[in-house]
């Protein structure tokens, strides 16, 4: 395990992390064991529906720039996990990219 | 011998062009006396045939027809099995690219070495994947090249433009964005983004879902219940979203194979525009993410290029106009383009600068100087759209007292947060005992011209080394031994 000697200026700035679900490690990568780490959560009810804002981790208060922002980001992020091998990431990158359309809709128009 | 041949080995649709000697690019049809060969390969049950293009689309057992093979090559676990042989992709699609060496050869002369083109988001394996295809069906890769840029040299040099072009290519499966600048004879990429599986099969696809809708309203039954049925329905499907490009009202009728009654289907082409307008919207959220990666805004590009059998929907041509204010150009024939730009590539390559497709890096402790907390991120040693070919170096720090060996996991991906690349190969290097943790380790990363990664781990101070290339394991992976038996057995095989 490294830590950057050079890069920590850049990684300071780091971007914020999807409301979504996130993707399971790949097995056998360093994620994979830090993950391994963490607690396991107690079975609970399932929770109720998303809206596509909370998917998307936007709240009312948010001015129109942070939100075409945040949905750059999104997509960004799930367009490449859309093309994934593990079926599951793929169908949760096709709920996310729904999601981000709606948002944009909603607050930006349809195109 | 043709000197200079360009293949476009697309989802639905594959081509071949070569220079001819003023210099122009040509589509050489093959031996059906088409200009493109449909993507898809029939294995009849009866003769030892393999069939590629329209008489494998048209006719046939579903159960022995691969369609859309291209969506599968960079799945190292994707096999098909056909009378107890299992098929991987690259061996399909060697399948498709032997008809096409044949035919093409007796009207334009020996073909020995080719460039082919990929979606420019083509990841590692598939690339991997689309050489081998080549070598099994006797052709050597001279280079690969993204077919956004294929199209914009076939359309610079047609068209003599100069200036900062936008290529918006959607195809039958794929999208792909490329922004670049032309000067002459000399072309630079600045970005490519792109979108696996979306393209006309998805729209197609949205489609039959409506039909089946449709179907199920106006009989109470399903539409289809087998393969060879919902292959019929989607063909009638595909005809329907073409004419819709002409026509504002389309109407149909379909029938299902049980007796289960005609329904009509009336189709406007505002009710497909907004059965698709999802996808077409995130097509406009790709379109603005190469914006970004260039830094640039619509009004710095210059021309719009359309690419691709899906950019004669009306609508694609809309969207693009009012985002860039200007209206987009065709390039030519939108099917045949990427393979004509492929020849003149062949030729020209030189002249041509491209960049990184992806940020190559590594995941690494990162130590936040203000709030004192450790984070496990993706550390980016090439940053997408470097030039290439390229090769950058990182130095990380090991964390622990006497570690023994330093795994270096090699990552593809522009998210800081490691959740969201993807890890595809790991280099681990012995190193001696009882250091103290901080000793230095470069990481290096090289591009080729063909878009492979190789990555370097040097122990600074013991002088340890490892270089690996990227390599995948999985049952559809051939290793070089099998993929030369398999070649010689593909020779061999009556291809029509």
């Amino acid at each position: 395990m490294f830590k950057i000697l050079k890069t920590l200026s850049k990684s300071l700035g780091g971007s914020k992390p999807a409301a979504a679900p996130a993707p399971a490690a790949k097995p056998g990568s360093l994620l994979d064991k830090v993950n391994k780490g963490a607690p396991v959560a107690a079975a609970k009810p399932p929770p109720s529906p998303k809206t596509p804002e909370e998917l998307c981790g936007i709240t009312g208060k948010m001015p129109k720039e942070e939100i075409r922002a945040q949905l750059k980001l999104l997509f960004r992020r799930y367009n490449r996990t859309a093309s994934s091998l593990d079926a599951k990431l793929r169908h949760e990158a096709e709920t996310m990219l729904d999601a981000i359309v709606q948002v944009r809709e909603k607050h930006f128009g349809e195109i | 011998m043709a000197e200079y041949v360009g293949i476009d080995l697309g989802t639905t649709l594959s081509g071949l062009a070569y220079l001819k000697p003023d210099g122009n690019p040509e589509i050489v049809p093959n031996a059906d006396g088409e200009r493109l060969t449909p993507s898809v390969v029939f294995f009849d049950s009866h003769e030892d045939v393999k069939l590629v293009g329209s008489a494998a689309r048209d006719g046939g057992e579903p159960d022995r027809t691969i369609f859309q093979i291209k969506r599968h090559m960079d799945d190292p676990e994707h096999l098909i099995e056909i009378d107890g042989k299992k098929w991987t992709p690259a061996e399909i699609s060697a399948l498709i690219l032997s008809k096409l060496k044949r035919d093409c050869s007796k009207i334009c002369g020996d073909i020995t070495e080719v460039v082919i083109t990929v979606p420019a988001n083509f990841n590692e394996l598939a690339r991997k994947s689309t050489i081998a295809a080549a070598e099994m069906a006797g052709m050597k890769v001279k280079r690969l090249v993204n077919e956004p840029t294929a199209a914009a040299v076939y359309y610079a040099h047609s068209q003599g433009v100069k200036g900062r072009i936008l290529v918006y290519d959607l195809g039958g499966g794929t999208l792909d964005t490329t922004i670049l600048d032309v000067e002459g004879e000399s072309i630079r990429i600045l970005t490519s983004e792109g979108a696996r599986h979306l393209g006309g099969s998805n729209f197609d696809d949205l489609l039959l879902e409506a039909y089946a809708d449709q179907y199920r309203k106006q009989t109470g039954a399903v539409l289809y219940s087998d393969e060879r049925h919902r292959r019929r329905v989607l063909q009638a499907t595909e005809d329907a979203k073409k004419m819709l490009s002409k026509l504002q009202r389309v109407n149909d009728t379909v029938a299902n194979d049980q007796n289960s009654g005609i329904a009509r289907i009336d189709l406007t082409r505002d009710g497909f525009e907004k059965l698709v307008r999802n996808m077409l919207t995130r097509t406009v959220f790709l379109v603005e993410q190469a914006l970004d990666s260039a830094k640039l805004k619509p009004s710095d590009i210059d021309h719009v290029v359309l690419v691709g059998g899906s950019t004669r929907i009306p609508k694609v041509k809309s969207i693009l106009e009012k985002m860039f204010g200007k209206t987009p150009k065709s390039c030519g024939n939108v099917d045949e383009c990427v393979a004509l730009g492929a020849a003149l590539f062949a030729k020209k390559s030189a002249r041509i600068q491209e960049v990184c497709n992806a940020s190559y890096g590594t995941l690494a402790m990162v130590y936040n100087a203000k709030t004192k907390e450790e984070k496990l991120m993706n550390s980016i040693v090439i940053p997408k759209n470097s030039v290439i070919p390229c090769s950058k170096t990182q130095v990380y720090q090991t964390s622990e007292d006497n570690e023994r060996v330093i795994e270096v996991d090699i990552t593809q991906g522009e998210d800081e947060d490691a959740k969201f690349v993807d890890v595809i190969g790991r280099i681990t290097l012995d190193v001696p005992p009882n250091r103290p943790k901080g000793c230095e380790v470069a990481v290096t990363f090289s591009y080729d011209e063909n878009q492979r990664v190789r990555a370097l781990v040097v122990d600074k101070q013991s002088g340890r080394s490892k270089e690996v290339a990227v390599t995948y394991k999985g049952a559809g992976v051939l290793s070089d031994e099998e993929l030369k038996r398999r070649s010689q057995h593909l020779r061999a095989m009556r291809i029509e």
